[in-house]
């Protein structure tokens, strides 16, 4: 079932220059969708548009075949949620606060938390492993543990997609997988669409790949079919070969000296 | 802490305070120049004319610069930000003047004129920064701030203009200092609207604010129309310190430091930050104006100079410690 659509869009900053140029795809239920691509390519850029933060100027995107720009902000923010690469740590909230703040699409103006937000918090934090979290401060977490704490936040918004910019960045080697694991899981029932500088990792976990150049989707399929030496050098100029993991079977690219 | 826990620390700590608040009202009727012996409590014009129309406008002031302190801090997303930083106090100020300098002693609807030009003006300079930092329908934080500064600095060269014009700086430095002394049952009924409606506002915008907590984008991503959210309360918060500032001057420092006081104490959470912070801007302002009458009596000491006297040290040391514990 289809849960994401993207159709001929582009959008960017200024109306003369889109970033993102012309591009369609659709996302299914249980895909695990990593984009990759150079640094300016418009991965940001297209998951900005995606969530609302960014105009669409020509096409559309569609959640459960809904137009977003046709919803309500919180109706779109029930079916989408965000992590961005760098989420603040809000001083003097417990890991517990800040997840329910996931919660904000569903709280009514005169009626704050019931119990049933309380269970997706609850179910938010036994997802990511991390109910021994939960009373924490925020700010004395470390940087894997503070991006589970972020992907709970918006599991709680209980979203039919789940974008994530970057998620494994700025974490170790440990993290990175576990993170990836965790979003492996995590795309079960819904659809997890996220940015990737590391294209080993992404074709290890992901189900779909994503290369974009210049806002231009220039390949999309089974990892082992992105992750080819062609597309390397077309997307990055790098020249690299392409080996196969003997027991995952996934493709993965290593340097030409 | 677990949830249970936290509501009852809660249900605790406004509950002290409100009794707090209660009982500073109730003693600070009793004391001042003039005893008030039991037997004439009924009677007494000082009580029911002068006491309790004072100590129950100190509450509202203190409400209203508090809760505004909240929002702007809150929507800003600035430490520095208070009820003035938007120009309100600046135009305030300059509304004052004026009538003080044209010495216009007429009723305007039911007050003075100075505390309504200073209202209209007051409202009219935020009105001004708010319309100029608007690009494309959109505000920034910055703009809003830097517009607000930029405007303040103006009508600070306008308010200079007519003090050496019209030589009317005392009476125009006393306003500016803040008291309570005009306190009336006019004054309390016409600025009560504002002081109800912008607590309500703002306690039930506080989905909002904690969305804010994360910053403008994710808000948005969390469903929250952030423009429409900071028109709103930027609307509330200017009504209510331009309400403040018309019956009782400039009075500083409960709009910054309380929310900041607070905050360091039940955490940043606007569902426990508005009522607590309501509160104890009423509590620090009926103490700090009983103070400010009663400690050089018969002389009255401008109570923003309590505030800062008492306040200040004390936000230094919980800051202070906040930062030896590492939180």
């Amino acid at each position: 079932m289809t849960v994401l659509k993207v159709e001929n869009l582009s959008c960017g900053y200024l109306p003369e220059k889109p970033i993102v140029k012309n591009m369609s795809f659709s996302v299914d239920e249980g895909d695990f969708v990593g984009i990759v691509g150079p640094n300016g390519s418009g991965k940001t850029t297209l998951l900005r548009a995606i969530i609302g933060l960014l105009a669409i100027q020509k096409g559309e995107v569609l959640v459960s075949n809904q137009r977003i720009d046709h919803l309500e902000p919180r109706e779109v923010a029930r079916r989408i949620a965000f992590v961005p690469q760098m989420m603040e740590p809000v001083a003097g909230f417990s890991v517990e606060e800040l997840i329910l703040l996931g919660r904000t699409p569903y709280f009514g103006r005169f009626f704050f938390e019931t119990e049933k937000d309380y269970n997706a918090v609850d179910w938010a934090l036994s997802e990511l492993k991390i109910e021994k979290l939960k009373d924490r401060p925020v700010t004395k977490l470390s940087g894997g543990e503070f991006q589970r704490v972020a992907i709970a936040r918006a599991i709680a918004q209980e979203p039919r997609v789940l974008l994530l910019d970057e998620p494994t960045t700025h974490l170790d080697l440990r993290f990175q997988v576990r993170i990836c694991k965790l979003l492996w899981k995590l795309r079960k029932h819904r659809a997890v669409v996220a940015t990737f500088h590391d294209l080993n990792l992404a074709a290890r976990h992901c189900s779909r790949l994503m290369l974009i150049k210049k806002g231009e989707l220039i390949a999309e399929g089974e990892p082992n079919k992105v992750l080819t030496p062609e597309n390397i050098w077309k997307a990055y100029r790098i020249k690299a070969t392409v080996r196969k993991n003997p027991s995952t079977k996934r493709a993965k690219y290593v340097l030409l000296p | 802490m677990t949830r249970r826990s936290r509501k009852i620390k809660t249900g605790i700590v406004i509950t002290i305070l409100a009794v707090l608040l209660l009982a500073a009202m109730f003693f600070s009727l009793f004391l001042g120049s003039v005893f008030i012996s039991p037997d004439e409590l009924w009677e007494s014009e000082i009580l029911w004319q002068i006491r309790l129309p004072r100590v129950i406008l100190a509450a509202l002031v203190g409400l209203m610069l508090s809760i505004s302190g909240v929002i702007l801090q809150g929507i800003l997303r600035n430490p520095l930000a208070d009820p003035y930083i938007l120009g309100i106090s600046a135009g305030g100020a300059v509304g004052a003047a004026i009538s003080i300098a044209i010495g216009s002693h007429f009723l305007v609807l039911w007050v003075g004129s100075v505390p309504v030009t200073a209202f209209i003006f007051a409202l009219l300079a935020v009105f001004i920064v708010y319309e100029l930092s608007k690009a494309a329908g959109k505000t920034s934080s910055e703009t809003l701030i830097l517009a607000g500064v930029a405007l303040s600095a103006f009508c600070a060269a306008i308010l200079a203009l007519i003090i050496i014009m019209t030589g009317s700086l005392q009476s125009i430095y006393f306003w500016l200092l803040g008291s309570l002394s005009s306190a009336n049952w006019n004054n309390i009924f016409t600025v009560l609207p504002a002081a109800a409606i912008g607590g309500g506002v703002a306690y039930f915008y506080s989905k909002e604010l904690n969305a804010l907590l994360l910053g403008e984008e994710m808000a948005t991503t969390l469903g929250v129309d952030v423009e429409n959210t900071r028109l709103i309360l930027i609307g509330v918060a200017s009504l209510m310190t331009a309400a403040a500032v018309s019956v009782s001057g400039l009075i500083g420092f409960v709009g910054l430091i309380i929310p900041h006081w607070i905050r360091l104490i039940v955490g940043p959470n606007h569902r426990v930050l508005v009522p607590v912070t309501a509160l104890s801007g009423m509590l620090f302002m009926v103490l700090a104006d009983t103070f400010a009458r009663t400690i050089l009596s018969p002389m009255e000491i401008p109570i923003g100079i309590i505030m800062a006297l008492v306040g200040a040290p004390f936000f230094l040391y919980l800051l202070r410690r906040r930062r030896l514990s590492g939180e």
